[in-house]
């Protein structure tokens, strides 16, 4: 194990070579620059690739085409970014290629501020691409040494599950310095409970069959196997189709090998003093969750019986977590309320929701510690103006 | 095209089906003609494609590994690709005008740039075609699409002196030709040199579309009109007349002359790997 004072970046750097990622398509965007630099000094150490793509709508179709050789590819980018991946996230999608994707929130909408953390696109990693009919798969750390560990998650689930796998970090956790833990063998991953999984080669014929399973190989090009895919709806040879029968089969593999198989991932949550049934649940995901658990642990201090929920796997959103009648707070750096509506759909009927927002710039303790306090009290959370609840 | 069906193609996509009259198919003959006099084989090539008629239509046709890209974004997926695959493996892409012109021509330029090693076949039927017949950005001008009823009268990439070609030239490909269907064996010639260059080549090959070009310019489905009225607008290079819209030939052959994009990239990793300063 080597130490290091490092930033997110450079964790994630690591944590993909770790995972055997040997491709990496970047275009400049802050808050991920620094990952598409430290990418292009480390992966030619490795026999790697970084390339720059003229877009990101490019790099995305460049790792696609990496992928599709027999690379593990990744690309990162910040919200304005992510939406130009909109075309080759479904083609990817469609396709079943292996690909990982980190998205560095940043202030929106469009260019917004650049250089401070938000979470707007909590919905968007959900729907990255038109046409619905399918799951994604969305991973949030709140910390350098977490995004290490997610981004081989991610590579994992994404050779497991045939499937594009979203990191959705913010400028905070990229961009910031923290104490770092880098394994140096395979024992030292296996103790810090890293798992990778190779990437295998479809021999076909059957290249998508219309079946939940997941651990089937991904169309590789190149080996002579007949392989066929497309941007239309395949059969399960790769032939395109104008057909609603065949469109449904496919859809229901897109869906159903997520949903179906989610208890590959759905362990990835953290709960602080959510055992003696707490009065309120503070729900957050990235780097809020940080202040929230101080403030939830301060809370606990004075008394006020207040428990934390941190989402780590945010799709397939996991509903499990919202089976208890109580009052849920959802903590977000956007003023529009995203998770706290998917939060308002899980919970019980009775169950009362607010929400807590903020952009750029993080809540302090103390802002939540007394919104926990009117919040028991069962005092609304209107302040002033704009900063009405209202969501 | 028999014994090219039977080598190359898949019995469940050849006979293709394109519209009566089409000319895409003369276009993919001569393609397979020229596989076939290189002495390629079925796994030495990938082949890929885009949308639109020249895209479907010959997607899956290939017995080997293919595959098609979303509008416009096959050359950034080919050349991703192209880092992936040995050199030995030939990568060939059959695509349409509007894909290649209009919406993917950044992602086209920027693969000239790099010389990344593709033969790139734009079969042009003058317009968007597959989605009923709109003007594109080598519709000849004043001719009548459903988007130009009134004429084509928009300057594009083949009025005056601008030239798709010459921007593709300048931009760094090492190879390119421009034929029409009826080229026959010339045309064959150009593609066989664009595969043969280890760089970035790319052959404009216009086809007729009767079913809606020449239903809306010339009034008419019927094919020998349209096939007469695109031969009389062709003429080689060197032979052209004031109706020449198409000089026919190769218009740029710079092959192996500079280094090729995936050659280039796993060179200087392998500098790199081997411990050069920073």
């Amino acid at each position: 194990m080597k130490r290091y004072l490092e930033t997110g970046n450079f964790a994630i750097t690591e944590g993909a070579i770790l995972a055997g990622c040997r491709f990496f398509a970047g275009y400049p965007i802050t808050p991920a620059t620094e990952l598409a630099e430290s990418m292009s000094y480390r992966l030619p150490q490795v026999d790697g690739i970084y390339i720059q793509g003229e877009d990101e709508c490019a790099a995305l179709h460049l790792c696609i085409g990496a992928a599709l050789g027999g690379y593990k590819a990744m690309t990162a980018t910040s919200g304005p970014g992510y939406i130009l991946y909109a075309d080759p996230y479904g083609w990817a999608i469609g396709c079943e290629i292996p690909l990982v994707i980190l998205n560095s929130g940043r202030v929106g909408p469009v260019s917004g501020i650049t250089g401070a953390p938000g979470q707007g696109e909590f919905y968007l990693t959900r729907y990255p691409t038109q046409g619905g009919n399918f799951e994604t798969i969305v991973l949030a750390p709140n910390s350098a040494q977490e995004a290490m560990a997610i981004t081989v998650e991610a590579f994992y689930l994404a050779e497991r599950f045939r499937t594009p796998v979203t990191i959705l970090a913010d400028q905070l956790i990229t961009d910031g310095f923290e104490d770092i833990s880098v394994p140096e063998n395979e024992e030292e991953m296996k103790e810090m409970g890293f798992r990778t999984w190779p990437r295998k080669i479809n021999k076909g014929p059957e290249f998508y069959p219309p079946t939940d399973e997941i651990d089937i190989p991904p169309v590789v090009l190149g080996h002579n196997t007949g392989a066929l895919c497309s941007d239309w709806t395949p059969t399960e040879e790769g032939y395109d189709i104008e057909e609603v029968a065949a469109h449904h089969k496919h859809a229901y593999r897109l869906i159903y090998k997520i949903r179906n198989n989610r208890n590959l991932f759905s362990n990835l949550y953290e709960k602080t003093f959510l055992d003696d049934d707490p009065d309120l649940i503070v729900v957050s995901y990235g780097t809020p969750s940080r202040v929230v658990n101080t403030a939830v642990k301060k809370a606990r201090e004075r008394g006020l019986k207040v428990g934390a929920l941190r989402l780590i796997n945010l799709w397939p959103f996991p509903d499990e977590h919202f089976q208890k009648s109580t009052r849920y707070l959802s903590v977000e750096l956007n003023w529009d309320g995203q998770l706290v509506r998917e939060v308002q759909r899980a919970v019980p009927k009775d169950a009362e929701v607010h929400f807590l927002g903020s952009c750029g710039d993080l809540p302090t303790v103390q802002d939540l510690i007394e919104t926990f306090e009117k919040l028991l009290k069962g005092q609304s959370l209107s302040r002033r103006g704009w900063e009405l609840e209202g969501w | 095209m028999d014994y090219l069906a039977k080598k190359y193609t898949r019995p469940r996509k050849i006979p293709s089906t394109a519209c009566s009259g089409c000319g895409l198919g003369i276009n993919h003959k001569a393609v397979l003609q020229a596989i076939y006099e290189l002495g390629l084989e079925v796994e030495d090539i990938v082949w890929g494609t885009s949308i639109g008629c020249a895209g479907r239509q010959t997607f899956g046709t290939w017995k080997g590994d293919g595959f098609a890209g979303t509008h416009g974004r096959v050359y950034a997926i080919a050349r991703g690709l192209r880092l992936a695959l040995p050199s030995e493996k030939k990568i060939i892409l059959t695509v349409g005008d509007g894909d290649a012109f209009g919406i993917g021509l950044l992602h086209l330029i920027h693969a000239a740039r790099s010389n990344a090693d593709l033969t790139v076949i734009v079969n042009d039927n003058l317009g968007y075609m597959s989605t009923g017949g709109q003007y594109g950005w080598t519709t000849p001008l004043g001719s009548k699409t459903d988007s130009s009823p009134y004429g084509m009268y928009e300057q594009n990439l083949m009025s005056d002196d601008i030239d798709v070609l010459s921007m593709l030239k300048h931009a760094g490909a090492t190879f390119i030709a421009r034929h029409v269907s009826m080229d026959g064996q010339r045309a064959v010639e150009s593609i066989k040199k664009g595969i043969r260059n280890r760089g970035f080549s790319l052959i404009h090959m216009v086809y007729p579309c009767p079913t809606n070009f020449g239903s809306r310019e010339l009034g008419t489905r019927n094919t020998i009109k349209l096939y007469e009225w695109i031969e009389s607008r062709a003429a080689p290079l060197g032979e052209e007349d004031e109706n020449t819209v198409w000089a026919t030939g190769v218009y740029h052959d710079a092959s192996n002359s500079r280094p090729e994009f995936s050659e280039n990239i796993h060179k200087n990793v392998e500098r790199i790997r081997r411990g050069a300063a920073l």
